[in-house]
């Protein structure tokens, strides 16, 4: 590096390089003999793959310490997010944009609707458990098959009108489309401290002006016989119970900007970071 | 002739000139003093601040961020301020750093300027034919000046009429004797006639009156000062280490994002993604806070070092004296005292030794002999110098005096040993008079004595030896007086032989009491027609003064020799003077000869001597002025004990650009003017602090304010541990790199989500390591670092390779697996085990996808994610925080192990390793358990860099020391 500072020519600088690189008095290759290479690659060599073998051994017993059931905190998830099916998003967020008169524009929505609910077909079901009780749904111990617990139904007839089953095109090209409200889940939580948490729609901003609204089931409510969950391990069959709504009085040709929230005790939708807790906010414009 | 000149300058030598004429000329030539050197104007410096070093890198970082911003907010993405606050932030530590480096260089350059504002000199002028006190400032040509005894002379003047007067142009020429001035013109050369008195030099008696022929920077000392600024500034050592650091570091930097921005395109990363990575690999690279460091680690030094008597006008240079290895060092006023002392006396037959410390208050010779008696009283009495009244309560050294320099050696030897001269000498009537003159080279006076009994007068006198002695008839031996046989003359011969090889100016005395009847008490003496006798004295003994070392000198001259420096003695003394000094302080040992020495003790002639034999040399200058620069080399190189005598300015500049051929980093140290383009020269010039001129301080790098050469050593010493620490503290820095950096690269290759974000790189680089950096430049030196060589500039690099690659590849690869468990551990407690992290990142990072499935069933929105993601900087930034601990402790020593060098030594560290936890604490909120993930990590670094100091050998591999 002493070279930098001094003026030397171009070809002075590569033939010093190349001496760099093979000097043939001193028979040094890169500033050193071959065999003290050899040694220094070696010792690398070594130890990196001790380190390779520490970094092994410590991911390893980070593994064998872990909770399989449930993560060791849940500091990080308070209150669950919460989604809306079909999920086209613009650069600002959900938006719902579509033309009765252009089938194509609804067609896509309808499928991603349709997509979604196969999950939820009495055969993608019959594993999990019919349940009526409308409390929590407590599983001390693995009652399930395989040493799991129970998971209970949620069929997509629940939905009705908006289940696809009699309106395959979910009311998309009359106007009056419905949309699938899902909870996300979170092991352990117990929504609305034993009354069941509902969805609840309004305009953005302005709540007083009226949205009708149709919310399946009645009440637009999360049973409670779904909570909580216990993790993916205890619990492999389990999926989210579904809220379904149908907007009936929707102006066509403007956009409207609609928030779904989750209403419960223990759901907060007031974080102003995230647009997604608690609630989820969309722009909806049905054209002509 | 004194019309010819009032015509030529237009001015009345009687009435001087008119003030509207001189106001004139003031307009028109300027104010009469010295321009400064042209500074750079304030807003170069911080422009220059704001490129230096990393600048340009994080420059390019900000401006990247920004047109990254400036894209997406065009395509509307939904958060495209990150990138735009991450350039601001970008911008901001450029700048405030910048700023910082530009205060603490504005800070010490500020301790000079109060250098040069120092007392207005006054002038006493002669302006519409009235005498007024002016500003020296307002001098113009064709002014009229008087001056006297102890004044600086305003400007260059031409004189028209003096009275004894003497100039001392020691900070012009160099030499040491005061030269008389009169008003003739005796040579062509101005520097050699005797009718200008220059600029800045000092009148050290008489009185004269001259005419103002030039003022300011046309000035003799003005074309000096302007030759000094002509001399280029080299580059500092620690500028070129720190530049060569900075080279390396960008390098790196470079290859790796450049490298690694390829990887990122061809994996099919978007461009813009892409060119973000680069930005991150950029910062991570990039040590931000270590240059801010390094000033405030070498401003630390410094004022350590101005503690001690070293002020250092440039932050850099506080390291150059570190890496010095020879220093030309000035004689007169640096290596001694700079006045001159009895040194030596000779009476009774025998030598005797007198004390030449600084602060003498006894002398220890044996003084019951009735000659010293006789002797003492000569010395009273033929001695018209006087101490300044008013200084009773001062140390007798320290009394200021008025009277030439032998004199005043001579007063002050007896105020010692005598007590109150002053009431001795009115005691002792003084009758007559004949003052020294050069033609009779020697001075006498005739006194009454202090005895009411005896009416005899005393004749005392003294003067060149031999002149003395050829006036002599008898000589006194232990009080009585006996005849000057020529075996006592040989006696003589011996001793003033003897003391004269020791370079000492040495004078003889003699008396007479003059018998009654002939010279009764109303004798008229007449010293001109000298109706006395001035023959057939009696000597009684003689005196010889120098000016003798510093007591602390030979001290610091050994100890720049065990540390590897080679002082060289350049003087414009004579060469025995030189010489003697030079063996009484040890720039010439006790052993070693020179080739004269050795031709002497051969008895066979010069030429015959074999060079290499000698290990000193004494150079005259003289014989330099016809020396090859071969010869030179040659001698630079084969002697390692050197002093060159009655040097020039150019010569000494001559030796310092021989010196810095050999490759050496050159210290030189000097006062006056004419050391000023040498001090420009050197690697690291060193100014007088009290008897510096203001050119010789405006040239140096760093000020000794006590001018004393023993400061230098402190100097070295600091400076070198400087440099130790520096290669510790950036050893320390350069580690974390490695961890900050490996997250992006394993986060473009894996696709994980990204451990450490930018702004907490910064977090780190700005926050928690700055303290314990600076701390390590408390650090305690490992060994004698006074007893090694100085480094080799070309070899011993601030920033090996063996550092770099310890730092890089092995300390910091642990400390980044560490961080990564770390990483792994909260991802996987909080629900994301390691394997479902590999190739999540688009899913993870997209917007869209609001249930994100954990590898435990739970779902989380973009935000949650981010919540967490940010969660992982704050481990990661933790464990960084936790083994860069480690890393401080082992970088604490070099070589030693951490039980040799002890942990309590240095507290500041302590500070440095709580501040760090404590900004980590400040700074991030995550769980306890957290730092804990990484101490093991912590604890292998620490017992590996313990068992690579203590396995060298068997490994080729060497520890970067």
């Amino acid at each position: 590096m002493a070279t930098l500072n001094e003026k030397k020519t171009c070809s002075e600088r590569m033939e010093n390089f190349r001496r760099f690189v093979w000097n043939p008095e001193t028979k040094l290759f890169m500033g050193r003999t071959l065999i003290n290479w050899v040694w220094i690659s070696l010792y690398y060599l070594a130890f990196y793959v001790v380190m390779t073998g520490l970094f092994a051994l410590s991911i390893y017993s980070l593994m064998r310490t872990v909770n399989p059931y449930e993560p060791d905190y849940q500091d990080q998830l308070k209150s669950p997010g919460v989604t809306l099916r079909p999920d086209v998003y613009g650069d600002r967020g959900l938006q719902i944009y579509y033309n009765i008169s252009e089938n194509k524009t609804w067609e896509r929505l309808v499928t991603t609707l349709q997509t979604f609910l196969t999950a939820y077909t009495p055969a993608a079901q019959h594993l999990n458990v019919n349940c009526t009780g409308d409390k929590y749904f407590i599983q001390d111990t693995f009652d399930g098959p395989n040493n799991t617990k129970l998971s209970c139904k949620f069929t997509s007839d629940m939905l009705q009108n908006c289940s696809g089953i009699a309106d395959p095109t979910f009311g998309f090209p009359e106007g009056k489309p419905c949309f699938i409200i899902k909870m996300n889940r979170i092991i352990k939580f117990y929504p609305g401290n034993g009354t069941a948490p509902r969805v609840d729609c309004t305009y953005v901003g302005d709540e007083s002006r009226p949205l009708e609204v149709d919310y399946y089931p009645v009440n637009g409510t999360f049973n409670l016989h779904y909570f909580p969950y216990y993790g993916k391990k205890a619990q492999p069959t389990y999926s989210n119970p579904l809220v379904a709504v149908k907007f009936l009085n929707i102006t066509r040709n403007v956009e409207l900007k609609i928030v779904c929230k989750i209403i419960g005790a223990g759901i907060t939708f007031d974080n102003v970071h995230d647009p997604y807790e608690g609630k989820v906010e969309f722009k909806l414009k049905i054209e002509d | 002739s004194a019309s010819e000149l009032e015509e030529k300058y237009g001015t009345s030598i009687n009435k001087g000139l008119s003030s509207s004429r001189a106001a004139e000329i003031l307009a028109r030539d300027g104010p009469n003093s010295l321009t400064p050197p042209k500074a750079t104007p304030e807003i170069v410096k911080f422009l220059k601040q704001m490129v230096g070093g990393f600048s340009i890198l994080l420059w390019i970082g900000a401006v990247f961020s920004w047109i990254s911003f400036g894209i997406q907010f065009a395509q509307g993405a939904e958060s495209p301020f990150d990138n735009l606050y991450l350039g601001v932030v970008l911008a901001l530590v450029v700048i405030l750093t910048g700023i910082f480096a530009y205060y603490q260089e504005a800070k010490s350059t500020n301790i000079m300027a109060s250098f040069s504002k120092m007392i207005p000199q006054q002038a006493l002028v002669i302006r519409d034919a009235e005498k007024k006190e002016l500003p020296a400032e307002q001098l113009v040509v064709g002014d009229i000046v008087e001056i006297k005894g102890g004044d600086r002379i305003p400007a260059d003047i031409r004189l028209i009429s003096a009275q004894g007067c003497k100039v001392d142009n020691s900070s012009l020429t160099g030499e040491s004797e005061p030269q008389s001035r009169s008003c003739d013109f005796t040579h062509e050369n101005p520097l050699e006639t005797k009718n200008i008195a220059f600029y800045s030099t000092t009148c050290v008696e008489g009185t004269a009156t001259g005419i103002v022929i030039n003022t300011g920077d046309r000035t003799v000392i003005g074309r000096i000062a302007s030759l000094a600024s002509g001399v280029g500034n080299e580059k500092t050592p620690i500028a070129i280490e720190i530049e060569h650091f900075v080279y390396l570091v960008a390098g790196v930097a470079i290859s790796i994002g450049v490298l690694f921005f390829i990887i990122s395109v061809s994996m099919r990363y978007k461009i813009l993604d892409s060119i973000i990575f680069l930005i991150g690999i950029i910062v991570a690279n990039v040590p931000e806070g270590l240059l801010a460091t390094v000033t405030v680690s070498l401003s630390l030094t410094a004022k350590r070092m101005a503690k001690k008597n070293c002020l250092v006008k440039n932050l850099e240079a506080v390291e150059t004296l570190g890496s010095t290895s020879i220093i030309c060092s000035d004689k007169t006023g640096t290596l001694t005292q700079n006045r001159m002392t009895v040194a030596h006396l000779w009476f009774d037959n025998q030598i005797y030794s007198a004390d030449t410390s600084e602060d003498q208050t006894t002398q220890p010779f044996d003084q019951s002999s009735p000659s010293w008696t006789a002797l003492s009283k000569i010395v009273t009495l033929c001695n018209r110098a006087e101490f300044r009244p008013g200084q009773e309560n001062l140390p007798i050294m320290k009394r200021v005096v008025v009277g030439d320099a032998s004199e005043t050696a001579l007063l002050k030897f007896a105020e010692v040993i005598l007590g109150d001269v002053m009431s001795i000498r009115a005691q002792n009537k003084k009758v007559a008079e004949i003052p020294f003159n050069s033609t009779n080279k020697f001075q006498l006076s005739i006194h009454e004595t202090d005895d009411p009994n005896d009416k005899r007068f005393l004749l005392v006198m003294k003067g060149a030896p031999e002149r003395i002695l050829e006036r002599c008839s008898t000589i006194m031996i232990n009080g009585k007086e006996e005849p000057l046989d020529s075996e006592k003359a040989e006696a003589f011969q011996t001793a003033y032989m003897e003391l004269g090889g020791m370079g000492e100016r040495v004078l003889g005395f003699c008396h007479l009491y003059l018998p009654e009847n002939e010279f009764p008490d109303t004798y008229p003496f007449d010293t001109d027609s000298m109706n006395f006798p001035t023959s057939n004295l009696c000597f009684v003994g003689l005196l010889s003064m120098i000016d003798p070392p510093r007591s602390t000198v030979p001290d610091a001259v050994s100890k720049c020799r065990s540390a590897g420096i080679k002082v060289i003695m350049v003087t414009g003394d004579h060469p025995i003077t030189a010489k003697a000094i030079a063996k009484s302080v040890g720039i010439i040992s006790a052993t070693s000869e020179t080739v004269e020495d050795i031709a002497k003790r051969l008895n066979i002639p010069v030429e015959q001597v074999n060079r290499r034999e000698a290990t000193a040399a004494v150079v005259n200058g003289m014989e330099l002025k016809d020396m090859s620069l071969q010869q030179l080399d040659d001698i630079l190189c084969n002697h390692s004990e050197i002093v060159f005598a009655r040097t020039s300015p150019q010569q000494k500049l001559i030796i310092v650009e021989g010196c810095q051929r050999q490759g050496a980093v050159v210290a030189v140290t000097g006062d006056g003017v004419n050391d000023s383009p040498a001090l420009k020269k050197a690697d690291i010039g060193i100014a007088m602090g009290i008897a510096g001129s203001d050119a010789a301080k405006n040239a140096a790098d760093m000020v000794l304010l006590d001018d004393n050469f023993a400061s230098i050593v402190t100097g070295v010493e600091e400076g070198r541990l400087i440099f130790d620490n520096l290669k510790k503290t950036i050893a320390y820095t350069l580690t974390k790199n490695i961890a900050e950096l490996c997250p992006f690269l394993i986060y473009i290759i894996a696709s994980i989500p990204m451990p450490i974000g930018t702004i907490t790189i910064l977090f780190i680089d700005l926050g928690t390591d700055i303290i314990p950096s600076v701390a390590l430049a408390y650090e305690k030196a490992e060994s004698d670092i006074m007893n090694r060589r100085p480094r080799n500039k070309k070899k011993d690099r601030l920033v090996n390779e063996q550092l770099a690659v310890y730092s890089y590849l092995q300390i910091g690869i642990i400390q980044s697996v560490g961080a990564f468990v770390t990483y792994f551990t909260v991802y996987a407690e909080q629900g994301f085990l390691p394997s479902t992290l590999l190739g999540v990142r688009v899913d993870w990072e997209n917007n869209a996808i609001n249930d994100f499935e954990d590898s435990y069933g739970q779902e989380w929105t973009k935000y949650q994610r981010m919540y967490l993601q940010w969660t992982g900087y704050t481990a990661f930034f933790v464990s960084i925080t936790i083994q860069q601990v480690a890393d401080l402790i082992i970088r604490k020593t070099r070589r030693n192990s951490i039980f040799q060098q002890g942990l309590f030594r240095n507290k500041v560290i302590w500070v440095g390793i709580f501040s760090q936890i404590g900004i980590a604490l400040i700074l991030s909120y995550v769980l306890m358990a957290y730092w804990f993930v990484a101490v093991p990590f912590a604890i292998l670094i620490w017992v590996y860099d313990e068992d690579f100091k203590l396995s060298l050998p068997p490994l080729p591999l060497t520890h970067p020391c």
